[in-house]
């Protein structure tokens, strides 16, 4: 039983640590908090769901939604947040929400009021034992593409170019440009890449709730910035540790509170999180320190 | 032992030689404004400093010049194009590159990493290779450092780096913002020794710098900028005996 | 029904959707019906279809003259985005706009917030599907339910599942509403009675996708279940089976009304056995049959559940009492519609008279089979085997 909580926290907490890797990308590069991410979720959910619905195999809907939500992400970018650009912090922020909200409200009168069933491939459902446990296969694919995910980041970040004039404008924005970079170039690379980890994180969520509804991006959207302001905000192990132990934070209270006080877990998390904040105000894994010129 | 030959051609504007020019710059701080109609030019393979007291203005000059400031007004020609309002790496793909005041290394980012930024929009990775290596006979202290954290470097080093990834772009004009500022004596020495070894090899470069002497020593031309406004222009000579600059920043009475 | 739109973020501002009726004049003898209703949002899966099945019987009625024959009818309709707030600031509109009879969400919580408007107002009012056995009674004399109430429905399936053999059931409840939270202990109290046993609770958070500590428990407990009960509904419960029937755990789930919906149906396989309640069933040659029938040819496609024909039904009884009624005045209406005696609507008869505005009806029982629902049975459980409301 306890293997069993232990996996399923992994996988949860790399679900939320993907999120929040989108959040803090976009926020190490442009100073904001992206609170349309979860819609970005919503996209994907809808674009796997009307590819199946045409007759698109498994596998090319799920490479097409993640495309197209990395799309979206961009365009998301280029129409509501570069003429935002060099405004306040709140602004920035407050155009998110509009933008979220704007979302919600097109995708429930364009799209769908209610939700609709999506069930996932029967081989993703099942379990396999180790030892005498049984180990659900979701969770574990859950959890092996959730690392495959982070390590490509990783390599992404490390190996090339663009990866590491994000990680330098992150540090110092002005001066990536002094190198004669286009600023442009890196802020639409975060949003895509903001927008290929929500897609990701968005079939793994699908997969785990068997239906899309407009709102189905509002809860993991507040988890994911839980997540990143735990784990420091804008800096990138810090979401990833932010999402693994808000993850395995849920998960256990789940497992250790009485059946009666389960439903105010929130409660419970949200008073970890302030105690963590007490004593680390800058998160887990504080960001290197920002200038912005 | 620098050629002087540019006496007396002080504003000389018009010259074929001439490699920026910029005319009545202003830059305004939200309502208050910094600079006030800065004229400035710097020739080819010429070494132009920029003295003037804290606060005088000279990194908003630089800095205006460069793209990350927007002017409010004059106009500024570089290579003879105009580039009044453009973005700073529009800028610095054209040939203009700037070491900023305070080193601003990637602290984060490793020696190699800063180095490989600063030509990554200019020229592809064969030919970075090439330069980075023409570079670290320059700067043989960074060799040993390439896999370090820049953040980690002593202060002097991190001013080598950032000149250094100026250098990466291969700039025709290079700005240098106070090099010398926060150093260790010997550390200052070896980057007035790197100044005049650029200046050699054929780069323009225009110079802020507090250390007035030492730079008046290593430049054909100077301005003077005072509360936002050039001062006095003139050859190194003729403003190193310059009454104003013996008292004000010559500390000679 | 009985659902709460807690923490979903929701734009505040209600949209006036469309105006109904039939471009009537607004002369005397018009009488206006406001409805405040959740087009979007969770619960527009349950308002959408009771809407459209009210405004096919408000057409009707219209069509030969209007309630009671002379009253034509005009609609006003908000969409409420199943949103509280909303609904309490659209329901005001309504009865400031002159609307006489008000038509709240399929939920207690806006139904309640509505109510408090329209209770002081002396506008009868009547909640879509809202099955808290408790709304009426926590709102006023105004406030009526439609539809087959939780310790109804809880009380029927109970005896369903006692009756086919299981005896031991694991209830996952949800403090989040009056429904989630009440229906499974209903059911606990009529199984406990009937003889079978409690053998363990659980709960879960709303739109909190992940049940995974839930199933791990179930899987893990000493004493399987023969069933599970739950009143979870969308998008919770495709995540519960989802995450339960992938941990292999094969126990037939119980569930309510809210699970006569077409995301549910679309699950396919995966809802394979599960058990749930509705207000009729469309036997061949039944009076529902041949209103499912109708429907289709007005709308063009055949209803998605049975909260179309509860929409109708609604229709039905305010003609009734609007006949029957003294004069048109409010509460002249709301008697009426209180004295109703086995009115003879579409999925049986309805009885209102003595009930403290708590229908008396069958309640029917289905099971999904490959993504169909299929008729088990209809049960009109006696009064004695109705639990009192919590
Ligand atoms: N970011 C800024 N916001 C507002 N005022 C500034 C800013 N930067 C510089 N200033 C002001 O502009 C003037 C010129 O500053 P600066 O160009 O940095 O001078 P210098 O480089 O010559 O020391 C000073 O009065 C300084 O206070
Ligand atoms: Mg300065």
């Amino acid at each position: 039983m306890l293997l069993q909580h232990v996996v399923n926290a992994i996988s949860l907490g790399g679900i939320y640590a993907l999120l929040a890797l989108g959040l803090a990308i976009v926020f190490s590069i442009v100073g904001l908090i992206n609170f349309a991410h979860g819609e970005l979720m919503t996209i994907a959910g809808y674009t796997t769901l009307g590819a199946l619905l045409f007759g698109v195999p498994f596998p090319a809907a799920v490479l097409l939604a993640i495309a197209t939500t990395a799309v979206a992400a961009m365009a998301m970018e280029r129409i509501a947040f570069r003429p935002m650009r060099g405004a306040s912090v709140t602004s920035l922020l407050l155009t998110s929400f509009a933008v979220s909200a704007l979302l919600k409200v097109i995708f429930q009168n364009g799209l769908s009021a209610r939700p609709q069933p999506l069930a996932m491939p029967q081989w993703m459902t099942g379990s396999y034992q180790v030892g005498n446990v049984a180990i659900g296969v979701g969770p574990t694919i859950s959890i092996v593409i959730s690392v495959v995910a982070l390590v490509g980041l990783e390599l992404f970040l490390r190996r090339t170019v663009t990866g590491t004039a994000m990680r330098a404008a992150a540090e110092d924005f002005p001066v990536v440009r002094l190198m004669g970079i286009a600023a442009g170039r890196v802020i639409a690379t975060a949003f895509a890449l903001s927008g290929v980890l929500a897609g990701i994180a968005a079939l793994l969520w699908v997969a785990q709730r068997a239906s899309v509804d407009p709102l189905m991006g509002a809860v993991p959207v507040v988890k994911a910035f839980i997540a990143t302001v735990v784990g420091g905000l804008g800096s990138l192990p810090g979401a990833v540790v932010g999402g693994l132990l808000l993850g395995a934070i849920e998960i256990g209270l789940d497992a250790v509170l009485p059946p009666s006080v389960v439903p105010y877990r929130d409660a419970f998390v949200l008073s970890g999180v302030i105690l963590i904040l007490l004593f680390r105000p800058q998160g887990v894994i504080p960001a290197a320190t920002v200038r912005r010129g | 032992m620098f050629a002087v030959g540019h006496a007396g051609c002080v504003g000389n504007s018009g010259s074929a030689l001439i490699m920026l020019h910029a005319e009545g710059i202003k830059v305004r701080y939200g309502e208050i404004e910094a600079i006030h109609g800065v004229d400035l030019n710097v020739g080819e393979r010429e070494v132009v400093a920029l003295i003037g007291a804290n606060g005088a203005g000279k990194s908003t000059t630089l800095n205006a010049l460069c793209g990350l400031l927007p002017t409010v007004a004059g106009k500024i020609s570089f290579l003879g194009t105009d580039v009044t309002g453009w973005a700073p790496d529009k800028i610095s793909r054209n040939g203009m590159a700037l070491t900023p005041e305070g080193r601003r290394v990637f602290g984060q980012l490793t020696v190699a990493e800063n180095l490989m930024l600063g030509g990554a929009a200019h020229a592809g990775r064969a030919e970075r290779v090439r330069r980075q290596e023409e570079l670290l006979e320059l700067f043989p202290v960074l060799r040993s450092r390439m896999t370090q954290k820049a953040g980690n470097m002593s202060g002097g080093e991190q001013q080598m780096l950032a000149i250094g990834r100026s250098l990466m772009s291969r700039p025709k004009l290079l700005l240098l913002d106070e090099p010398s500022l926060g150093l260790a004596p010997q550390m200052v020495d070896k980057v007035f020794d790197l100044i005049v070894a650029l200046r050699k090899a054929g780069l323009s470069i225009l110079l802020v710098e507090q250390n007035v002497g030492l730079a008046l020593e290593i430049a054909d031309r100077a301005s003077v900028l005072r509360g936002g406004s050039i001062a006095l222009s003139g050859s190194a000579e003729e403003l190193a005996s310059s009454d104003l600059v013996r008292q004000a920043y010559l500390g000679v009475h | 029904m009985g659902k709460s739109v807690r923490r979903m973020s929701v734009v505040a501002g209600a949209i006036a959707l469309a105006l109904g009726g039939c471009g009537s004049k607004h002369d005397d003898s018009t009488i206006v019906i406001g409805v405040v209703t959740a087009q979007t949002g969770v619960l527009a899966s349950y308002d959408q279809p009771s809407l459209a099945g009210f405004r096919m019987s408000i057409d009707e009625i219209n069509a030969r003259g209007g309630l009671g024959g002379k009253h034509p009818v005009k609609l006003l309709v908000r969409d409420t985005r199943s949103d509280t707030a909303t609904t309490a600031a659209a329901a005001q509109e309504l009865v400031d706009e002159g609307a006489k009879i008000m038509i709240t969400p399929c939920d207690a919580d806006p139904s309640i917030v509505a109510g408090q408007v329209t209770q002081p107002a002396g506008v009868p009012t009547l909640t879509f599907c809202g099955s808290s056995p408790i709304l009426p009674g926590a709102v006023g004399d105004m406030m009526f339910t439609t539809y087959p109430t939780d310790n109804l429905q809880a009380a029927a399936l109970a005896k369903h599942a006692y009756e086919t053999g299981l005896r031991k059931v694991y209830l996952l409840v949800s403090p989040d509403t009056t429904y989630t939270s009440g229906l499974p202990e209903y059911f606990g109290k009529v199984f406990t009675n009937l003889g079978g046993t409690v053998v363990g609770k659980g709960s879960f958070s709303m739109n909190q996708p992940d049940f995974s500590v839930a199933v791990t428990t179930i899987r893990n407990l000493k004493e399987q279940p023969d069933l599970i009960m739950t009143a979870a509904y969308e998008p919770d419960f495709p995540a519960f089976v989802r995450q339960l029937r992938a941990a292999g755990v094969t126990t037939p789930v119980f569930g309510a009304d809210a699970l006569g919906t077409p995301t549910i149906a679309g699950l396919g396989e995966l809802a394979n056995g599960v058990v749930f309640t509705s207000a009729g069933c469309a036997t061949p040659g039944s009076k529902l049959e041949a209103f499912n029938q109708q429907f289709n040819k007005v709308t063009g496609h055949l209803p998605s559940s049975a909260y179309e024909v509860n929409g109708y039904e609604i229709g039905l009884l305010l003609d009734a009492a609007v006949k029957s009624a003294t004069s048109m005045s409010g509460p002249a209406i709301r008697d009426a519609l209180d004295n109703l005696e086995n009115f003879e609507a579409v999925t049986g008869t309805i009885t209102y008279r003595g009930t403290q505005r708590i229908p008396v009806r069958s309640v029917a029982l289905l099971r999904y089979e490959g993504g169909k629902a299929q008729c088990l049975q209809s049960v009109t459980p006696a009064a004695s085997e109705i639990p009192a409301p919590l």
